[in-house]
């Protein structure tokens, strides 16, 4: 019998919506505790070079200072800011927390506690410091080709690999040879709080941190690990945020301000500034990718291989990791019988690159679907039949992982939206020679759902019920302004067959909560929820023994619903959810609650295939998106409501990618984009309506058969963008971002 | 310096250095964390207040600047208890993500309202063209100022 869903698939406001239009919401960068001082970063101004002379004494007189420290007077150990589970693979620890050789324009020098915001600003202006100025190596090209300068002791070359993937056969006689190479570039997240830490070390030997990231607990082991701390000493709490998209994956700013707090015995508050954050966290990695197919003369891709370089930055960080995943993604969108995939990952003196919203998705597939549009062009195939053709279909396997790709929607994706958005009318449609040129593109994009198949992959939860009947469910949970805990609590609601009012669900902290990996890989929906759906499950199952005690029936014949337990065929005999807990607690001596380990089994595809039609002024080589369809294999909408902002987000940072945005670093290494005011992020007016077709045919493992997409919901936009562009223009531009200068300057060819 | 000013219908009577921004008067002196500072230069409409009625970004005011104005912030939007049409409207609309940017965009979005209660899409986008948000995609946030002037 299936029954009808109450809470699942509804739309709701994400749970805080009331404080936050209040503006009562405490986030972190609110925040304050009594005695609290403030800390401010010296950053380096020149990108490559060592720091012959530092002089801190007259910010060390300035009344208000309390200490500075810089690399004279901190611990030498080095750690990885990329490292959630000790023994972690490929962290190389290559970050010290000030640093005595400067690698980035934003490399952290030195930093200053003081009473107030403005003295620790002011002290910060008053240290001296002389550079003994290296060669900068600002692209991987000059890192790869000087053999004299090294950024890091073992060389520019951080890391290579090479992947073979099924079996090169006899090509058919009629193929032909396909090549491209697209450039994508370092962008910053632009979560609209800059980056802050508090930190307290109390005196009985215990840290705390207020963090706004998306894993406490790999917070908490980097820290413990590098202050030598027992992890029952180091509490992470995750508070309040404003929005991530990867950008707080990485423990960037929590060791430094550990220390601080540590060495003063105060509460220590770091908040950075716009710039600061710009310039001296994360950025998106920049990668070229250079991609070689034969297809043959009917459209079928026969052999695939792909060079790909990624541009780390100053630190290695996760980059090694995201040049491998970048390899393990193409398979998951096409069928393709020989694929081989290289990757370089390279060391440069300029900001570092990291976790970011799609995390290697993006870059890859924004490659490959230009690359399809250049083949679709070559072959004078309707870019939409060229990829119906490949396209993975249901349960097919993929060959980079070993695993189903599960009910894998994305040819759905591509005969719903292509329907929906008139393509072939708007693609076959004669192009405009005048000043304004409008042009459709399209693109597909594969993402996944968790983490298995190539890490551990698990969460945990307890689930109590109160004595009056609610509930609070305990998690590892991060909110990221994604709507996270809403999904979560209303999948809660919907086993317990109860309103989301009476569910708190508790967000992650090391000290009191169950441990989880952490808001990242898409995971969050499709493992976490599934844990959530689990839990409840058994929660409901010892809430109906206790009510078989108490209405004198067996269980099968009693059933949940809106908070009571009713006897099957009976509508009189029936107990409420708080008569049950009361009962169960005071007279039979029984608590109801249970913690449950849920262990993800299966990593389907999540997939996406989204519609733009552009509008390039060719007097300007400005672009307008007219028109905008995103179809989704989301399996099953939790939040349709949420959804589909996420899916409009998505697209706002697509087309920045794709159009304007860039962490631009200058030859000699200087960021030439370090304030909103020279880093574009698209506005309003801008905007497009997007909207939306959502495919939901559950049949993964995924909580009521949801799949993740916050993620994926960015990773086909920038494809989208260009490929319309093109198609507009004749051209075959894949330099990301498609400037108007850029624009202008093929134009003018 | 000594100054006099109106925040939220309050008046204030207060001794702050002449170079503070309005904002650190807001957030650091009077509490009012609502307002949020997302970039210090303008730019992003997250710190943005009603300042006799016009829609300021205050990071970029000093505190010279508001002697004898009346300064409304996010705080003061609902009366008695009462949300304003417009934060309902937000909420009901799924037009808040990670909220960071909501209370500039409600202020902004106030500001308009108050000279042009039915305005069209156009003009709503243009009156919120300097908040930025990085979370929703505008659709929604549009959306619901559109749907707060309709049932004025
Ligand atoms: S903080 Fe004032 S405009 Fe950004
Ligand atoms: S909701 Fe996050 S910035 Fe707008």
């Amino acid at each position: 019998m299936k029954k009808d869903l109450n809470y699942v698939g509804r739309t709701y406001p994400i749970h805080d919506a009331t404080q936050k239009v209040r503006g009562s919401l405490e986030y972190l960068s609110d925040m304050k505790l009594p005695k609290m001082l403030y800390a401010k970063l010296l950053l380096s101004p020149i990108a490559h070079g060592r720091i012959i002379k530092i002089d801190t004494s007259r910010a060390e007189a300035l009344p208000g200072v309390i200490r500075v420290f810089t690399h004279l007077n901190t611990p030498k150990k080095t750690y990885s800011r990329y490292r959630i589970i000790p023994d972690q693979e490929f962290c190389l620890e290559d970050e010290r927390l000030l640093t005595e050789k400067v690698r980035f324009v934003g490399d952290r020098v030195a930093v200053v506690v003081a009473v107030s915001k403005e003295i620790a600003r002011q002290a910060i202006e008053l240290i001296q410091v002389e550079y003994e100025a290296l060669p900068v190596l600002s692209t991987p090209e000059k890192a790869l080709d000087d053999q004299e300068t090294k950024i890091h002791p073992e060389g520019n070359l951080l890391h290579q690999y090479q992947l073979k993937l099924g079996e090169q056969l006899p090509l058919p006689d009629d193929c032909i040879d396909i090549e491209t190479k697209t450039n994508t570039q370092k962008v910053h997240h632009a979560a609209m709080e800059t980056h802050v830490c508090l930190a307290d070390f109390d005196s009985s030997g215990k840290l705390t941190l207020w963090a706004a990231c998306q894993g406490v607990f790999g917070v908490r082991t980097i820290v413990a690990d590098l202050l030598e701390l027992s992890y029952n000493k180091v509490r992470v709490i995750k508070v309040p945020m404003g929005g991530s998209f990867g950008g707080r994956q990485e423990t960037i700013l929590e060791p430094i301000t550990a220390f601080l707090a540590k060495e003063v015995k105060h509460p220590v508050k770091l908040t950075l500034t716009r710039e600061d954050t710009i310039i001296s966290t994360m950025t998106r990695p920049a990668t070229s990718s250079r991609i070689r197919t034969k297809v043959t003369k009917e459209g079928i891709l026969v052999d695939c291989s792909v060079e790909t370089i990624v541009d780390a930055g100053a630190y290695a960080t996760s980059s090694i990791d995201n040049t491998y995943v970048m390899s393990k993604k193409i398979c998951k969108l096409y069928r393709i019988p020989y694929y081989e995939h290289s990757g370089k990952t390279v060391y440069t003196n300029t900001p570092v690159a990291g976790g970011a919203r799609g995390w290697g998705a993006p870059e890859i597939m924004t490659a490959i679907e230009i690359h399809m549009d250049a083949a679709a062009k070559r072959l004078s195939m309707d870019p939409v039949e060229l990829r119906r053709q490949n396209l993975v279909h249901p349960y097919d396997f993929d060959k980079s992982s070993h695993i189903s790709l599960g009910n894998a929607q994305v040819i759905e994706c591509l005969e719903k939206g292509a329907e929906a958005f008139s393509w072939s009318e708007r693609f076959t449609r004669v192009l405009d020679q005048g000043r304004f040129r409008r042009g459709v593109g399209l693109a597909c994009a594969a993402h996944k759902n968790g983490m298995y198949g190539g890490f551990p992959e698990h969460s945990t939860m307890t689930l109590k019920m109160n004595e009056d009947g609610s509930f609070i469910l305990n998690t590892g949970l991060h909110e990221l302004g994604c709507g996270t805990i809403t999904s979560i609590t209303q999948i809660a609601a919907e086993v317990l067959d109860i309103d989301l009012s009476n569910i708190t669900v508790l967000e992650a902290d090391t000290e009191y909560g169950p441990y989880d990996f952490g808001s990242y890989g898409s995971r969050v929906t499709y493992i976490c929820g599934a844990c959530a759906f689990e839990v409840a499950k058994r929660v409901k199952e010892k809430l109906l023994e206790c009510a078989a005690y108490s209405l004198q029936k067996p269980k099968q014949y009693l059933e949940c619903k809106n908070g009571r337990v009713w006897v099957l065929g009976n509508e009189q005999n029936s107990i409420s959810y708080r008569d049950i807990a009361t009962t169960a607690k005071v007279k039979d001596n029984t608590d109801i609650v249970v913690t449950h380990t849920y262990h993800g089994t299966s990593n389907p595809g999540a997939y996406a295939v989204h519609f733009a039609e552009v509008e390039v002024d060719t007097a300007t080589g400005r672009v307008r998106v007219l028109d905008y369809l995103a179809a989704h294999d989301i399996g099953k909408a939790i939040n349709p409501g949420m959804v589909e902002g996420q899916i409009q987000g998505g697209v706002q940072m697509g087309i920045g990618y794709a159009l304007y945005e860039e962490v631009k670093v200058g030859n000699d290494g200087s960021i030439l984009s370090s304030s909103f005011k020279n880093y574009h992020v698209l506005n309003a007016p801008d905007m497009p309506t997007v909207k939306t077709l959502l495919i939901e045919q559950g049949g993964d493992e995924g909580p009521y058969g949801a799949k993740s997409i916050g993620e994926i919901a960015f990773v086909p936009v920038a494809a989208a963008i260009v490929n319309a562009v093109n198609h507009a223009l004749g051209t075959s531009m894949s330099n990301m971002p498609l400037t108007p200068e850029k624009i202008l300057a093929v134009l003018n060819k | 310096m000594q100054i006099e000013f109106k925040i939220n219908g309050k008046e204030h009577n207060m001794n702050v250095p002449s170079t503070m921004r309005l904002i650190d008067l807001l957030r650091d002196e009077l509490g009012l964390t609502g307002t949020k500072e997302g970039c210090g230069e303008g730019e992003c409409g997250s710190c943005t207040v009603l300042m006799n009625g016009k829609a300021a970004n205050s990071c970029l005011v000093l505190v010279p600047q508001i002697r004898g104005q009346e300064i409304l912030t996010i705080e003061a939007l609902e009366k008695d208890g009462q949300l304003d049409q417009l934060q309902e409207s937000f909420i009901k609309n799924s037009a808040i993500q990670c909220g960071y940017c909501t209370p500039g965009m409600l202020m902004s979005a106030k500001a308009l309202l108050m000279v042009n209660p039915h305005p069209t899409e156009d003009e709503i986008k243009t009156s919120i063209a300097g908040n930025l948000c990085r979370c929703t995609g505008y659709n929604k946030i549009v959306q619901a100022i559109q749907e707060a002037a309709t049932q004025d």
